[in-house]
């Protein structure tokens, strides 16, 4: 295998690669990049086994194809640390790589491209294309609520949820619940749910641009793959049954509160400081036109707080884990949440003042 | 400031837990505690007292005091859950609140102002909530300090609610049995009536120098509480750091193998301390320990790591034991005690609730025994026995005697 390319084409795929490649890996295949060249066409492919991500690098010149696979960081720090708009070739000689480019050379150990697992084929149930924007926003508003190392495996993803009308992100950790809707005209008549891993969900969230320019969504029994621009992400999904979303999203609440997003934010972070700092309670106490923050720690330490709200209502005080509020206020993209609450021991709704494509259930702490 | 203390006590706490999900049981004699082998009834219903069952009862005994007793397991994750619920409840009513156990704790409500401040329409106010969320009830004792908050939660029970007001305190007080006072059991109890002390009037005819004379620091303790004086703080968290339980023999143990017949007597009344005691149902326990005083008042102790679920019994503590008889096989015991030390507690406040209720309590399982229906309860029979046939030191200071059980915190 030789093939000569600008340092500019290789970085950015390989860049994207590494992200997908894991420091510590069971197999020492998997920490190395599989590079195929061919027909003026590179290909670029890295893989933890449970997501994958192929870059292709079209109009370079192939002197002679091949396959190969070369450690993944090392090759990407290589590249990048070159100087800009200096050109790469790279040749495979015996069992090692050369990389050239100037006067710098550098020889790399390989494996056959032969011990590179394959992500098998998968038959394809629906597809669907929509803004990459869209999927991004879907994907950010939802994401942080997703849960990390739960037994409950499959709370360890994000579901998506699609229908005739209706693309639906779901997250939650079985403490809060993060939920968007797209109105999308995905031309599929049944309702069809699958779960996207953690890693999935991370590693498509940084392929996606804030552009309009599509997504390619083609969803199997047992991966989701989307294809942008020069590159193919596949994911496994995580099988099992997530829970009935709908059944934990409050309907019953008669409190509710308009607050200023920004402000009510910023009070909450300032008396997350004196709040125990793994347990993370705040009391919030609510009153007619005034939302009120206390947070105290095992030092004794207290902080009190509070805000002009629009409420008109009784009195309450419900806890928190302040960090599960400012994660939703983070993500809410509006001026002003509404916030409807029950009582001390229910389930909160938090949403954006304006439309309610994102909803965020927080359920509240004893304190 | 003149302080208002109020002392809160479920009644039967965890057969009234089991009562509240099979009401058909209340007019039934109902016992909590393990039926089989050396069990002890932790905790029982009033129709089982009107048999003479008593807490720490061993169980067969229970069960020959009345054949058609009703014996459940305990269930200790609800009873946790149902004493958070309560505590959430008094604190409510003050943030200074200290917990003796799963069913009982302190109030200190002298600053609180709902209800105008009236310690006794506080106190009122608890136990209808207590009744109304909970499905339990509590008996309530308001003083001017935690020990007489104590003695009067009591005084009512079940169900009841006793107020000492600052001017009621010396006709409670002078007629007062000296048994009913804090720190005095069944020892101290006939050493003051020896000197014919029966009530806190009696006991006032002493001074403090000749009570510590006869008494030590526990004399002066009791000159205190027969003048109504308790300054003791509500201390909000105590963490505890080990329980432990231990015994003093009237005649040394001979050597190893007799420390061995001791170890499932121990290993049980810690199982009941532990069960008892207000321990975070997540508390895990961080390292067990033995510790052993030989005839000559050495005193040795070996603890190791213990990572696993659930309660240490007798076999764990038994190669510790063997370690610290490594090269003296023969040695007299005078003291022989068993124990866990407590990792970092989990503050109790701060409890995240959950949007799924997926996390089930196991269904309760209902036995209903008779005498000898066993073949286990008649060859651990004797074995019971060994409980009671515990002879408790005599050299310790009174104050032990109540529980006989050293506490290291």
């Amino acid at each position: 295998m030789k093939l000569t390319l600008s340092r500019e084409a290789l970085l950015q795929p390989l860049q994207a690669i590494a992200g997908v490649v894991e420091k510590k890996q069971t197999m020492p295949v998997l920490s190395n990049v599989l590079l195929i060249a061919e027909d003026g066409q590179l290909t670029l492919t890295g893989t933890n086994m449970e997501v994958e991500l192929v870059a292709r690098v079209d109009d370079i010149a192939v002197e002679q194809p091949g396959r190969i696979t070369v450690p993944a960081r090392k090759l990407s720090d290589i590249c990048r640390s070159l100087p800009e708009g200096v050109t790469i070739t790279l040749s495979v000689d015996a069992e090692r790589m050369k990389v050239k480019a100037g006067a710098s050379q550098f020889t790399l150990s390989t494996l056959p491209a032969e011990h590179f697992p394959n992500v098998e084929d998968d038959a394809e149930s629906f597809r669907l294309s929509l803004p990459q924007g869209e999927l991004r926003h879907l994907l950010e508003a939802t994401a942080f609520a997703m849960a990390q190392q739960d037994v409950r495996y499959y709370l360890n993803g994000l579901l998506l949820e699609v229908s005739d009308s209706l693309l639906r992100a779901v997250a939650t950790d079985g403490h809060r619940l993060a939920m968007t809707t797209l109105p999308i005209d995905s031309g599929i008549d049944a309702t069809r749910q699958v779960i996207v891993p953690r890693k999935g969900v991370q590693e498509l969230l940084r392929l996606l641009d804030d552009v309009v320019t599509p997504v390619e969504l083609v969803i199997g029994e047992n991966h989701l793959r989307a294809t942008v621009g020069g590159f193919t992400f596949t994911s496994k999904l995580i099988e099992g049954k997530f829970p009935d979303y709908n059944r934990v999203v409050p309907r019953g609440g008669d409190k509710t509160v308009i607050a200023d997003r920004q402000t009510l934010k910023s009070m909450l972070q300032r008396a997350g400081i004196l709040s125990h700092e793994n347990i993370r309670g705040v009391r919030l106490q609510l009153e007619p036109n005034a939302l009120h923050v206390y947070a105290n720690n095992p030092e004794q330490e207290q902080a009190e707080d509070a805000m002009a709200v629009e409420y008109q209502g009784e009195s309450l005080q419900i806890g928190f884990n302040v960090g599960y509020l400012i994660d939703v206020l983070n993500a809410v993209n509006d001026d002003n949440v509404r916030m409807v609450f029950s009582d001390p021991n229910a389930s909160a709704l938090i949403e954006s003042g304006a439309d309610d494509e994102c909803v965020y259930v927080v359920m509240p702490m004893r304190l | 400031m003149q302080r208002k203390i109020i002392h809160c006590d479920a009644d039967c706490f965890y057969a009234a837990v089991e009562m509240r999900s099979r009401p058909e049981l209340r007019e039934q004699p109902l016992a909590i505690g393990a039926a089989s082998g050396r069990g002890v009834v932790t905790t029982c219903n009033y129709p089982a007292r009107a048999y003479g069952i008593r807490s720490a009862m061993p169980m067969a005994e229970a069960r020959q005091r009345c054949p058609q007793l009703i014996i459940l397991p305990t269930n200790m994750t609800t009873y946790q859950s149902v004493s958070r619920d309560m505590q959430a409840i008094f604190h409510r009513f003050s943030p200074l609140v200290e917990p003796l156990s799963l069913d009982e704790a302190f109030l200190d409500v002298t600053k609180t102002t709902q209800f105008q401040g009236s310690a006794t329409l506080i106190a009122q106010e608890i136990r209808r909530l207590v009744a109304l969320e909970l499905g339990i009830t509590i008996s309530a004792g308001v003083a001017p300090n935690k020990f007489l908050a104590k003695i009067a939660s009591d005084w009512q029970k079940p169900d009841g609610l006793c107020v000492i007001r600052p001017d009621q305190v010396e006709a409670f007080l002078l007629p007062l049995p000296v048994a009913k006072l804090h720190g005095v059991g069944k020892v101290t109890a006939a050493k003051l009536h020896d000197l014919g002390i029966h009530t806190c009037s009696d006991l006032r005819q002493w001074s403090c120098a000749a009570l510590m004379e006869r008494f030590g620091r526990h004399g002066q303790r009791l000159y205190e509480l027969s003048w109504g004086q308790d300054e003791r703080p509500v201390v909000v968290s105590r963490p505890r750091k080990s329980m432990s339980v231990e015994r003093t023999f009237s005649h040394n143990l001979p050597g190893r193998g007799a420390c061995h017949e001791r170890l499932p007597a121990l290993a049980e009344e810690l199982h009941q301390r532990l069960g008892r005691k207000s321990l975070d149902g997540s508390t895990p326990f961080a390292k067990l320990f033995v510790k052993l005083r030989f005839a000559d008042f050495s005193t040795h102790t070996r603890e190791a790591g213990w990572q696993q679920a659930g309660l240490p019994g007798e076999a764990d503590f038994a190669p510790l034991l063997d370690y610290l008889y490594a090269e003296q096989e023969q040695r007299g015991v005078r003291l022989l005690g068993l124990g866990v030390r407590l990792s970092e507690p989990v503050r109790p406040a701060g409890q995240q609730l959950s949007l799924f209720n997926d996390q089930q309590q196991p269904l309760n399982h209902l036995r209903q025994r008779q005498p000898g229906d066993n073949a286990d309860d008649q060859s651990n029979h004797s074995a019971s026995h060994h409980i009671g046939g515990v002879v408790q030191s005599q050299d310790h200071p009174a104050g032990h005697d109540a529980e006989g059980e050293g506490q290291q915190d």
